[in-house]
Formats: structure tokens, C-alpha cells, sequence
């Protein structure tokens, strides 16, 4: 009751100094919304790549150039060959399909209308895979991969772009000014692993490679082991043979690295911490400048009262009583600022992710409460200091103060 | 307990103060060689050196004295403000002078009420909210009708929803005086409680002193007007940090105050006095 008092008094308090104290309350209100949509930004990206994770094979693994090791720099990037996919399928009794891939943006076009988009050249495997079929049409074949044929496979979205509610398949488009013929449009995906396929624009693995980039190299190879409990022992096999195409010396480090959708997980999680750790430093830093703002009022408003405390100790304040007023007080002040914060943080995140339509955000309980301590916190220690002042007053001069 | 009394002319009830039995033998107030020093960078100031002084329940005294002569510091001393620096007070037969902060604290909330020159309202809140204060330090659950009854004490009941700014000068030490009364203090300290009044204002608040006091309450007044503390039963005057004189107001002491507020008060303050009360001063010992 009695502290219920004395929060309604410096609510009130508050009222009468309506702008000091909405600048007061800045720091917080800054801090505590940049910690929020902080945490709504990370634990909504978190959330959506948890799920992409989730749409890439637990048993599968990715084969990547570099070695995964900073020292090896004298790694290229042009190691992984597409004849290891086919190495890979023949040596490794464990793997049962490969898919090389070479990944390139292009421009996509038919008649008027004009795409930039991802262009994937891979093989007959990738489909099945990940099992993402043609809707309508069919996919690239072994025997287009050999022939080297411009044929295509377009992605959902993409096809809705260039032909709209027309049947794609049997049209002509051209990527990066040469013709192609779509054979095929993809089902409704949304994500496989990190990229979102319905936007993707599907070619034969060599006629990529020889016609359109100019290479004799692939960006990364897909391999299926034949059950996810043998994964790691199949990574093993696909090492001893990828080393053996490579005529890797003994004693010299791969040219290659080999992840699993585990180990993705864990590298991805550790970007995020030092992410979330660059974010809480800012926002620490903002916090403790919200604090700052609020001592600096507290001591004017303490200077500005000292009469009132004088008072206030002649008609029966305890000097504790006097003490709990002001730390109530600078409280008050920052757990509105925190509860304002949380709204704009929220808030904030909320118009990010209607603003990118990429972002995908999410506040979590715990990030209020969290926000919400922090603000409490920020109101101790900057009202321990104005209130020891007040404390420390002497009650005959303050009754004198002009 | 409400006391009416009869020839006061607003016919407000007024409560009766926590009057707390002394032990026998024992006044309300005793002081015994209340000293009171200030160290002021290398100088030190005796505000107040020895003072002996009993004073009994229901009391009506005035405290005058030229300034400087230690009368408001002997004031903040009774009122537990401050503590001496040498020398007893027992308040009701407590020695405040061991008293813990908080226990003075305690005693400054429940048995003493103060009244200031300046009113000291807290400007951002409305009447009856200031007169709550001390009710709100003593963990009174409701304080709302205690407060509207010492507003009507002091006949402001009708103005408890304004602020200090929206009444006038009276007005605010009515509502100063409904909120020392509120806990029903057995003593009520002013500090020239009419210093910032015009003289008829100023009666107003001083009919109010007389009805408490004639309910009971203990009035100790600090003043250097010679017509306010001409209101009082007893007078005593300090200087130099002493009591030289000490008594009580007869008709023939009233009629001379009075006068001598006349002529100006300032001029003859301590003359007229000490003359008055020549013979009678230190009748105690």
C-alpha cells in the first residue's frame, strides 16, 4: 500500500513534468526497443532457418571447394569438377545420388517481359533428391545433360512472372540473350535449403558450364547417403574418393570440405551469437546512456525538491522512506520507458518484416521480460545515486532551501 | 473525540490530540542543558547553549527573540529535526535525545504537527493530497476522510480538490495546518505561521491555533510579532541562545505587547520584556 502511494505520487510527479520526463525516459525507451527487435529479428531469422534446415535432407551432405581451414589459401575455387559427382555415385558404395551444381544470377526473358534471377545448372538428380517434381512438364534428363541442350525448367513464381496464367512449357525465353526452350514448370516449393527455388530458373549442368559461364568447374555437389544412420560413414567414403580424384598427396589438407545439415546448423548458430552479441553491446550501450539520462533529471529533480524533502521529513518521512520515493521514482520513470520500448520494438520489428517481405520476425516472451528487468535495472542504478543525495539531506537546511 | 466549542464562531468540531499520560511529576516537554552547536569552517556558533525549560500539556506558548537568538533552532530541536549537541529531551517521558532516526521519525509523524512561515505545500498536488502526507508516512489505510476531517477542522473542506496555486495565502496555511493536525499531534509547531499574511488573514489562522489549543493540543509559537505572541498563555523570549525570560501573559503583559506592536515591535521587543518580566523570570528555580 504504502509503496502503491508512493508510485501514484511520482506518477503524478511525472505528469506535471510531462516532456522532462518523456526525455528522461529516451535512453530507455532507445535501448530497450533496440533490444527487442534485436531479439524478434534474430529469434525470427533463427525460427526461419531452423526451418530451411529442416527442408534440407538429414541425409545429405554438401560437398564445397576450400578447405574449411583458414590457412589453406593456397585452396582454388575451381576445384570440385562436375566428373566428381559421377566419382562420387561410382566409388562410394554408401552414396546413392550426386548432384554437382553451378549457381550464377541471369537474365531472364521472353517477349517483353524481362526477370533477373537465379540461374541453377545441375542434373537429372536434384530433382528427385529433394524431392521437388515438375508441375507440369518434365525435368531435365541425363540424356539433355549429355546432349548439352538449351532446355530449361522454370520455378513456379518465375513462370507466373514471364507467362502469367499461359502454360510455359514448350515456350521460348532467353537467358542471357541465347535461346532456351522450357521443358518443364517446378511445383510450389517456397525454400529448399537457403534459396528460395520458385524463383529459380533450371538448366542442364553442361550447357550451363560450356555455353553460358565459360567453366569446367561446380560451385558444390549434393550427395544422398543410402540412410541417415550411415551419413558419417559415407562422408568418409566421399572424402577417401574425392582425395583420390584430387591425387591429394598424403599429409597435404583437402581441397574440399564435406558439411552436414548438423554442422551447418552450429556454424550458423555461432554467426547468430556474435551477432546477437554485436546487437546487445549496442544496445547495452544505449541502456546505459538511458541511465545516465534518467540520474542526470533524478539529481535536478532532487536539487529542485529539496524543500519537499525537508518537508516531507517534518510532517514523518523515515530518511528511508525518502530514499525509496526517489529510486521509486527513477523506476517508474525507466519501466515506463521500458514498457514503451517493448511497444516500439515490437512495433518496429513488426513494420521491418511488412516492410522487406524477407524478414521474418518473431519477439519472444522472454525478450519483454528480459526488456522489461533490464528497464527495472536501469532504474536502480540510476536512482541509487539522486536518492542517496535526497537521503543524505539534512532536514533544517532543506526546509531553508530557496 | 470532538471537542465543540462554544463561542468559536465557525462552530467546527475539533479532535481531540493524542494526549499520552506523563509519568507523574513529569512535564510533557522537559529540556535539561539543551546546547546546540555549529562548526562553520573554523568559527563554531553556540545557536544554543544550556537551555532549561519544562512545558505541560496543553500548553499555549510563544517563542519570541530577535533573529539569530536560536528560537528556530531550539524550534527544529523540539520538533526532532535535529538532534543537540549536548543535553536531554524527553518528550512524554521518552528521551528523544536516544532516539533512533526512524523513532524520531516516528514521533515527528504521530505527536508533532509543523507549521512553517513559508506554508511548504507541495504545489503539484491538491489540498486534501498535501494534508495526506503524513498519513501516507504513518501506513494509515485510509487516509482519505481523515484528511477531508482536518480540512474541515481548519474550514477548507470545500476547497480540497485545489491545488496550492488555485488558493489564496490563508487558504494554504489552513490546509499546512489541517496537515499537521491530521495525525492528531499532541503538539503543534509554527514557525512565524503568519510571517507571510496580511494581519486579518493572519487572525484567521491564529482563531485556529486558539481552538486547538482550547482542545487540548499543545501550541508552541515562534514569532518576534508582538501581537501574535500576545495570543499565547506564556511567553518566553530567547537571546544569545538562552531563555532570559519566561512568563506567563497577563492582561497587564497582553496589553503592553500589543502596544509595543504599535509602536514597532522590532524596536522594543526586548525591552518591553525583560521589563514585564523582570520579576517573575526564573520563578522555576
Amino acid at each position: 500500500m504504502f509503496f502503491f502511494r508512493i508510485v501514484m505520487m511520482s506518477l503524478r510527479g511525472l505528469q506535471t513534468n510531462l516532456m522532462r520526463s518523456l526525455l528522461a525516459m529516451l535512453g530507455v525507451i532507445i535501448g530497450v526497443s533496440a533490444v527487442v527487435s534485436a531479439m524478434s529479428i534474430l529469434s525470427g531469422a533463427q525460427k526461419e532457418i531452423a526451418e530451411r534446415f529442416e527442408s534440407m535432407g538429414a541425409d545429405q551432405m554438401i560437398i564445397a571447394t576450400g578447405s574449411g581451414r583458414r590457412q589453406a589459401r593456397h585452396v582454388s575455387f575451381d576445384a570440385l569438377k562436375p566428373e566428381d559427382a559421377d566419382a562420387l555415385i561410382a566409388s562410394c558404395p554408401l552414396i546413392i545420388a550426386a548432384a554437382p551444381e553451378f549457381q550464377n544470377i541471369a537474365q531472364v526473358k521472353h517477349l517483353q517481359k524481362n526477370k533477373q534471377t537465379q540461374l541453377l545448372a545441375t542434373t537429372e538428380a536434384y530433382s528427385s533428391m529433394n524431392d521437388y517434381q515438375p508441375a507440369e512438364g518434365r525435368f531435365i534428363t541425363r540424356e539433355d545433360d549429355r546432349a548439352e541442350r538449351k532446355y530449361c525448367v522454370l520455378g513456379y513464381e518465375i513462370a507466373g512472372d514471364l507467362f502469367g496464367n499461359l502454360s510455359a512449357v514448350g515456350k521460348r525465353v532467353k537467358i542471357d540473350g541465347q535461346g532456351f526452350t522450357v521443358i518443364g514448370v517446378m511445383e510450389k516449393k517456397g525454400f529448399l535449403g537457403f534459396r528460395q527455388v520458385d524463383s529459380q530458373v533450371i538448366i542442364p549442368l553442361s550447357t550451363g558450364l560450356k555455353k553460358l559461364f565459360g567453366v569446367k568447374f561446380v560451385t558444390m555437389i549434393t550427395a544422398q547417403a543410402k540412410d541417415q544412420e550411415l551419413l558419417d560413414a559415407a562422408i568418409l567414403q566421399a572424402k577417401r574418393s574425392l582425395r583420390a580424384e584430387h591425387r591429394i598427396r598424403a599429409g597435404t589438407p583437402d581441397d574440399f570440405q564435406v558439411f552436414t545439415r548438423e554442422q551447418a546448423k552450429e556454424q550458423v548458430a555461432d554467426f547468430t551469437q556474435i551477432f546477437e552479441i554485436v546487437l546487445y553491446s549496442i544496445a547495452g550501450i544505449s541502456l546505459v546512456v538511458g541511465a545516465i539520462g534518467i540520474m542526470n533529471i533524478m539529481l535536478v529533480s532532487v536539487t529542485e525538491r529539496t524543500r519537499e524533502i525537508g518537508v516531507r521529513i517534518a510532517v514523518g518521512a523515515r530518511r528511508r522512506d525518502i530514499l525509496t520515493q526517489f529510486l521509486l521514482e527513477a523506476m517508474v520513470i525507466s519501466c515506463i520507458g521500458g514498457i514503451v520500448g517493448v511497444v516500439v520494438g515490437a512495433a518496429f520489428a513488426d513494420l521491418l518484416e511488412q516492410w522487406t517481405r524477407i524478414l521474418h520476425t518473431f519477439t519472444p516472451p522472454s525478450a519483454v521480460l528480459l526488456a522489461l528487468f533490464m528497464a527495472a535495472g536501469v532504474g536502480i542504478v540510476s536512482g541509487i545515486y539522486p536518492a542517496i543525495r535526497a537521503y543524505n539531506l539534512d532536514p533544517v537546511e532543506a526546509l531553508r532551501y530557496e | 473525540m470532538t471537542v465543540p466549542k462554544a463561542d468559536d464562531p465557525t462552530g467546527l468540531p475539533v479532535s481531540a490530540p493524542n494526549i499520552v499520560a506523563s509519568p507523574a511529576g513529569r512535564s510533557m516537554i522537559r529540556v535539561r542543558g539543551m546546547t546546540r552547536v555549529y562548526r562553520m569552517g573554523d568559527a563554531t556558533v553556540h545557536a544554543l547553549s544550556g537551555v532549561d525549560l519544562d512545558i505541560e500539556a496543553g500548553e499555549y506558548v510563544s517563542i519570541t527573540g530577535q533573529s539569530g537568538s536560536g528560537k528556530s533552532t531550539f524550534m527544529h530541536l523540539l520538533g526532532c529535526l535535529d538532534r543537540p549537541t549536548a543535553g536531554t529531551y524527553e518528550l512524554n517521558g521518552q528521551l528523544v535525545t536516544r532516539m533512533t532516526d526512524a523513532e524520531q521519525a516516528r514521533i515527528r509523524n504521530k505527536n508533532i504537527g509543523f507549521v512553517f512561515q513559508t506554508f511548504n505545500l507541495i504545489n503539484r498536488t491538491k489540498a486534501i493530497d498535501n494534508v495526506a502526507i503524513p498519513l501516507i508516512y504513518a501506513r494509515e489505510r485510509r487516509t482519505r476522510d481523515r484528511a477531508m476531517k482536518a480540512l474541515e477542522i481548519v474550514g477548507l473542506k470545500h476547497r480540497w480538490n485545489h491545488k496550492p496555486s488555485e488558493i489564496s495565502g490563508g487558504e494554504r496555511q489552513r490546509v499546512a495546518i489541517a496537515r499537521a493536525i491530521v495525525n492528531e499531534p499532541s503538539i503543534v509547531l509554527a514557525d512565524e505561521p503568519t510571517g507571510n499574511l496580511d494581519s486579518r488573514t493572519g487572525e484567521q489562522i491564529l482563531d485556529i491555533f486558539d481552538r486547538l489549543n482550547a482542545a487540548g493540543t499543545t501550541i508552541i509559537l515562534v514569532t518576534h510579532e508582538m501581537s501574535v505572541a500576545a495570543r499565547a498563555r506564556r511567553l518566553i523570549h530567547m537571546a544569545d541562545g538562552r531563555i532570559d525570560a519566561d512568563a506567563p501573559v497577563t492582561d497587564a503583559l497582553r496589553t503592553e505587547l500589543l502596544q509595543s506592536a504599535v509602536l514597532g515591535a522590532a524596536h522594543f521587543e526586548g525591552h518591553v520584556l525583560t521589563s514585564s518580566a523582570a520579576g517573575i523570570k526564573n520563578k522555576k528555580n
